[in-house]
């Protein structure tokens, strides 16, 4: 153990003198967001008591609301007679809406009992807000291109979500207010006429930046904002721990591992990837680790990789991980360059590439083309394994087809909607399993959610080229990557996670390597595993078999469970434990 | 005008729209002019002329055009009697002093010049910019944009659509807020949920939530207050041209005719919507004709809304309202003869044999069904007409293979020129008086109901043809002063095809056309 530690210590050195851009001057507002990070995690520690609120009620919701909208049945049994708009009249009105008063009711069934949704209000305004939305997303896009209209829609759409304050507002108000700037996002910063090409995109790019500079948060507001959601759901713990299990086993017995992580963003998964390395039952002591962030070119986000690093090698010294950390920049068009990694010999290269983590965070944008050169570049370098999350499409094969017939114009409603059905799926998880917690859903999804949210509309606009909602995994086939069947360990995993939260969630398997985490009939989210084209030149003999590494030889579930739910807590209390 | 002159500071935008409609008018009738509006509480009965010009700057809101102007009090007059005898007092001391005054041009004070000139041209550079490029100016009409869409759903019976549709419409529509696009949501949207029974049934109809509008949705011209509705009427005359340019036209015409028939009696038969706003000016031309060539007499028959034409945007007036008095006291302080009858059809008995007969045509047989319009035609023809006036929307509604959404869209399209050319004319501003005239303009009436037989220009001329007319020319002094009228307007107005002597005189917003108006007589028996 003590040179297990020396070497830690070492890493961590060698570390800090390979970074140049950190170690310079270690900032005092650094040190700060050190301190916040820890306060944070402990603050938030006492999950459990949110539990008893949890709610079952399958009426409510916004996800339902949506798809009334779009089917003809909402328009059979509404009651033509009754006054639902009677606010729609004025068109500047400004007024108080009883509708914000609904937040903390998530039983009220929408159309199991049409008089007391008209006494609340807050289904008919959701309606109309969802109208609202869809009708701007038109205006964007299709042959009647309409900016003004556009813009229109968009001030009286702000004109009614910014009605309330921020902690009344309800849940679909505060889910139309983040779509709102979203697309108004798209209304700054795309000039669809002036054509495509790079003109286009760099418009784009600068509309996302300066979106970005307007959602600006502390370090500790984001780090708190991922905690919670971590805690709140299995959103974050979902993909981490599929791709993490699946680098497991990928390396089992190999004693240098190195990850090339496509989007770091707070560097969460890690520690629990080091977390697993360090808990091996056999007492193997644990692979060399080392991390190689991918970075965007200048700006801010190199430094907010540092500081990531700087608590992962905090982190792996506290349970004795050799752990080290560098950092890799995109060009400037954000293609990756598999020249800028700095490889050495004996380590087991892995990719991982988790694309739906928070936009106020993550390090890159993702343009057209970056997560290919992303994935073409590591199977160059002769990466061992690829993980990919990344979020799911409903039906992705379907949808696909229909956009091949409106044109690429038109197929932005549809997918916009698909995000909007996304997200209030998403919104619908979070109040179910939380329903008081309306102050601390909106911290999260205004840090996280909604810079996730304005990143999901921008790329449906671009029309779906990065994958499309097909997903990446039609590309990677394409590509020649082949399926790595996920281990049945691994769905355990997934299925032991989701039993940590709130009915509801769900994990299907839609493909042998892919596993899809769900929220009652909607797809979320998914994980993929992947093994690149065998190289021209094979720098080492590839592995045949994926060993299960440790626990997957636990004897029975039950007290694999108890060990996994130690995994997953361990890394959210033992820092604040040792604070106390 | 002497009002003007005494109250200056307060009356600036009143007076250059008086002097506009004056100056362009190229009939002088300015310095005795009066309005027939200026005993404003006539209708209540209490008193009915302001005696006192000093007290018109508390009373002249918007109403504006009230001209001082020393009337007997109201005897009890009949709409038909003759006038009694008493004392007109045309031109008092003032009226002098306005002539007096230094007057730079032909008309019209050097400092109402200078501010009708700065009126006009804040709005021509705004205009100037919106005219830049044909597909700004589409992208800028973002109300029609939800419309037409929703109106080809609801023929369609697409119920999810219409209901989006009206869901996006109801959160922008608005009759009295915003630009001219919300107020055409508001009137579309309207329009679209009344023809929704009957496009899809009232089954389905009634499954479709249609926003409410109505609780701020403002009278049209059958209910409005009698003293709002007359304000509106000259209001809108002074700041739009949309009728005042076709009735400056007529008058133009009418008085041209009595210069070729001197001393003939002039029997008037108005179906039009002017509400009696236009007569004044031509009375007052009357008296400016060179002596001799004046008619004795005039009589105006007033054709009733009710007759001859169904509901005519425009046409209806609330019940109250009466302006004969009020003509009838404006003709006798101008020393005129004038009779003012009302006839419910046109077959009506029109006075004397010797009578020069001017019937004016305005914007009230386009609403009629193309069969009755060959019907008005003849008993026109049978009046022995030495002159007919027609002045008509230039727009063509429905015939087209588009349906019934292709006849909403047209009718749409009118009512946005209608809209945006009025927000202009009240420079974005509301009011009553603009809620109201664009209420009757987008009255479901005019929307949903009307005969979808709308013509454009040539169809009237192939139909006054066929009803055994010809057509006559406008004068080229009567174009020129129409065409010094209309620059006092938003600069988004044009005239079009008057050039040289042509028949027909059209009226443009913003290259769009809106209306013509033309002369016609009775064509020599073959």
């Amino acid at each position: 153990m003590d040179v297990t530690m020396e070497d830690v210590v070492g890493d961590l050195e060698i570390s800090g003198c390979s970074s140049s851009t950190a170690t310079s001057s270690p900032s005092s507002s650094s040190l700060v967001d050190d301190d916040m990070g820890l306060y944070a995690w402990n603050a938030l520690s006492p999950v459990a008591d949110w539990g008893p609120f949890c709610s079952d009620d399958g009426g409510q919701d916004l996800h339902g609301l949506i798809e009334s909208m779009l089917s003809d049945d909402a328009l059979v049994g509404a009651d033509p007679a009754s006054s639902l708009f009677h606010q729609a009249g004025p068109c500047y009105s400004n007024g108080s809406d009883p509708s914000s008063t609904t937040t903390t009711n998530p039983g009220t069934p929408v159309y199991d009992d049409p008089a007391q949704a008209q006494a609340e209000c807050s289904p008919e305004k959701g309606l109309r807000l969802l109208h609202l939305l869809m009708a701007a997303a038109e205006a964007l896009s299709g042959p009647h291109k309409s900016r003004e209209l556009a813009r229109v829609i968009l001030v009286r759409l702000k004109d009614m979500v910014s009605s309330t304050s921020d902690a009344a507002a309800s849940n679909m108000e505060r889910l139309a207010a983040h779509f709102t700037d979203a697309l108004q996002g798209l209304l700054d910063g795309s000039h669809p006429l002036s054509g495509a090409g790079k003109q286009a995109a760099a418009m784009a790019a600068a509309a996302s930046s300066s979106s970005l500079h307007h959602h600006h948060y502390n370090a500790s507001d984001v780090l708190t904002a991922f905690q919670m959601l971590q805690d709140m759901s299995p959103y974050m713990k979902f993909g981490h721990f599929t791709a993490n299990q699946a680098i497991l086993e990928a390396v089992a017995g190999d004693r240098r591992v190195h990850v090339v992580d496509y989007d770091l963003a707070e560097g969460i998964q890690w520690a629990s990837l080091m977390q697993a390395m360090t808990s091996r039952p056999d007492g193997v002591s644990p692979p060399h680790l080392r991390i190689t962030a991918v970075t965007r070119g200048g700006g801010g986000g190199a430094r907010a990789v540092q500081e990531a690093g700087r608590r992962l090698a905090a982190f792996a010294g506290s349970i004795g991980q050799p752990f080290s950390f560098g950092h890799c920049r995109l060009d400037s068009d954000e293609r990756f360059r598999p020249a800028t990694v700095r490889m050495v010999k004996g380590e087991t290269l892995v990719a991982n590439c988790i694309l739906h983590q928070a936009a106020a965070t993550t390090t890159v944008r993702r343009p057209t083309g970056s997560v290919a050169s992303f994935l073409t570049g590591m199977a160059a370098l002769g990466a061992k394994v690829v993980t990919v999350v990344e979020e799911e499409g409903e039906a992705s094969s379907e949808k696909e087809s229909d956009e091949k017939e409106e044109g690429a114009a038109g197929g932005f409603v549809a997918r916009f909607m698909e995000e909007l059905h996304r997200y209030s799926a998403v919104w619908d998880s979070l109040e179910a399993g939380f329903p008081t917690q309306s102050r601390v859903r909106g911290l999260v999804e205004r840090v996280i959610l909604g810079p996730n949210i304005a990143g999901a509309v921008s790329r449906a606009y671009r029309g779906g080229m990065d994958g499309g909602r097909g997903g990446w995994g039609e590309w990677m086939r394409g590509s020649g990557f082949k399926a790595v069947p996920l281990s049945c360990f691994n769905h355990s995993q997934a299925r032991l996670l989701l039993g940590l939260f709130n009915d509801g969630y769900t994990v299907e398997e839609t493909r042998p390597n892919k596993i899809v985490l769900g929220w009652k009939a909607r797809r979320l989210l998914s994980a993929s595993v992947w093994a690149p084209p065998p190289l021209s030149v094979p720098s080492s003999p590839a592995e045949a078999v994926f060993q299960p590494i440790g626990m997957a030889m636990a004897p029975a579930a039950s007290g694999f469970g108890r060990m996994e739910f130690d995994f997953i807590d361990s890394f959210l209390v033992e820092p604040a434990y040792a604070l106390v | 005008m002497k009002a003007m002159d005494y109250h200056e500071p307060d009356e600036q935008e009143l007076t250059t729209a008086v002097t506009a409609i004056a100056d362009g008018g190229g009939l002088d009738w300015l310095e005795d002019s009066i309005s027939l509006l200026s005993a404003d509480g006539d209708l209540s009965g209490s008193y009915g002329w302001w005696c006192d010009p000093p007290l018109l700057p508390a009373q002249q809101d918007d109403i504006g055009i009230v001209v001082a102007q020393t009337l007997p009090p109201p005897a009890a007059l009949t709409t038909t009697g003759s006038p009694p005898t008493s004392i007109a007092s045309p031109a008092p001391a003032s009226s002098k002093k306005r002539k007096s005054s230094p007057a730079s041009g032909h008309s019209g004070g050097g400092s109402q010049r200078r501010r009708a000139e700065q009126e006009r041209e804040r709005p021509a550079g705004g205009g100037g910019k919106k005219k830049g490029g044909g597909s700004d100016c589409r992208e800028a009409r973002w109300a029609e944009q939800l419309l037409s869409p929703c109106a080809v759903a609801v023929e369609a019976r697409n119920l999810s659509r219409v209901q989006h549709l009206f869901y996006v419409l109801g959160e922008l529509a608005s009759f009295s807020s915003g630009d001219a696009n919300h107020r055409l949501a508001a009137y579309g949207l309207r329009a679209l949920s009344l023809r929704l029974p009957a496009a899809v049934g009232p089954a389905a109809a009634a499954a479709v939530r249609v926003p409410a509008l109505g609780a701020e949705c403002p009278s049209s011209f059958a209910a409005a207050e009698p003293r709002v509705f007359r304000a509106s009427l000259i209001r809108f005359h002074e700041v739009s041209p949309w009728f005042a340019l076709p009735n400056a036209l007529a008058n133009a015409a009418i008085a041209q005719q009595l210069l070729q028939a001197p001393g003939r009696p002039l029997s008037l038969v108005d179906v039009g919507v002017s509400h009696g706003v236009q007569w004044p000016t031509l009375l007052e031309s009357l008296t400016r004709l060179p002596a001799g060539r004046a008619p004795p007499s005039v009589r105006l028959t007033v054709v009733s809304a009710a007759a001859a034409t169904r509901a005519a945007p425009f046409s209806a007036s609330p019940p109250g309202y009466d302006f004969a008095p009020h003509l009838l006291r404006y003709a006798k302080s101008i020393n005129l003869d004038l009779h003012i009858a009302r006839a419910g059809d046109l077959s009506a008995q029109l006075g004397e044999e010797e009578a020069l007969v001017v019937v004016c045509l305005q914007f009230r047989l386009g609403h009629v069904a193309p069969e009755e319009r060959t019907e008005v035609l003849r008993k026109v023809r049978d009046l022995k007409p030495d002159l007919v006036v027609l002045s008509e929307l230039d727009v063509v509604v429905g015939g087209g293979s588009a349906g019934a959404a292709g006849e909403f869209s047209a009718r749409l399209e009118l009512l946005w020129r209608f809209l945006e050319s009025t927000s202009a004319a009240f420079k974005g501003r509301d009011g009553e008086d603009r809620r109201l005239m664009e209420a009757e303009a987008g009255a479901p009436a005019g929307m949903i109901t009307a005969p979808a037989s709308g013509e454009g220009r040539e169809a009237w001329r192939d139909r006054m043809r066929a009803a055994g007319f010809q057509e006559a020319a406008f004068g080229g002094e009567a174009v020129e002063s129409a065409r010094s009228l209309l620059r006092k307007y938003d600069s988004g107005w044009e005239m079009a095809g008057a050039a040289s002597g042509a028949a027909a005189v059209a009226l443009r917003w913003k290259g769009q056309p809106v209306s013509f108006c033309s002369l016609w007589r009775p064509a020599p028996p073959p």
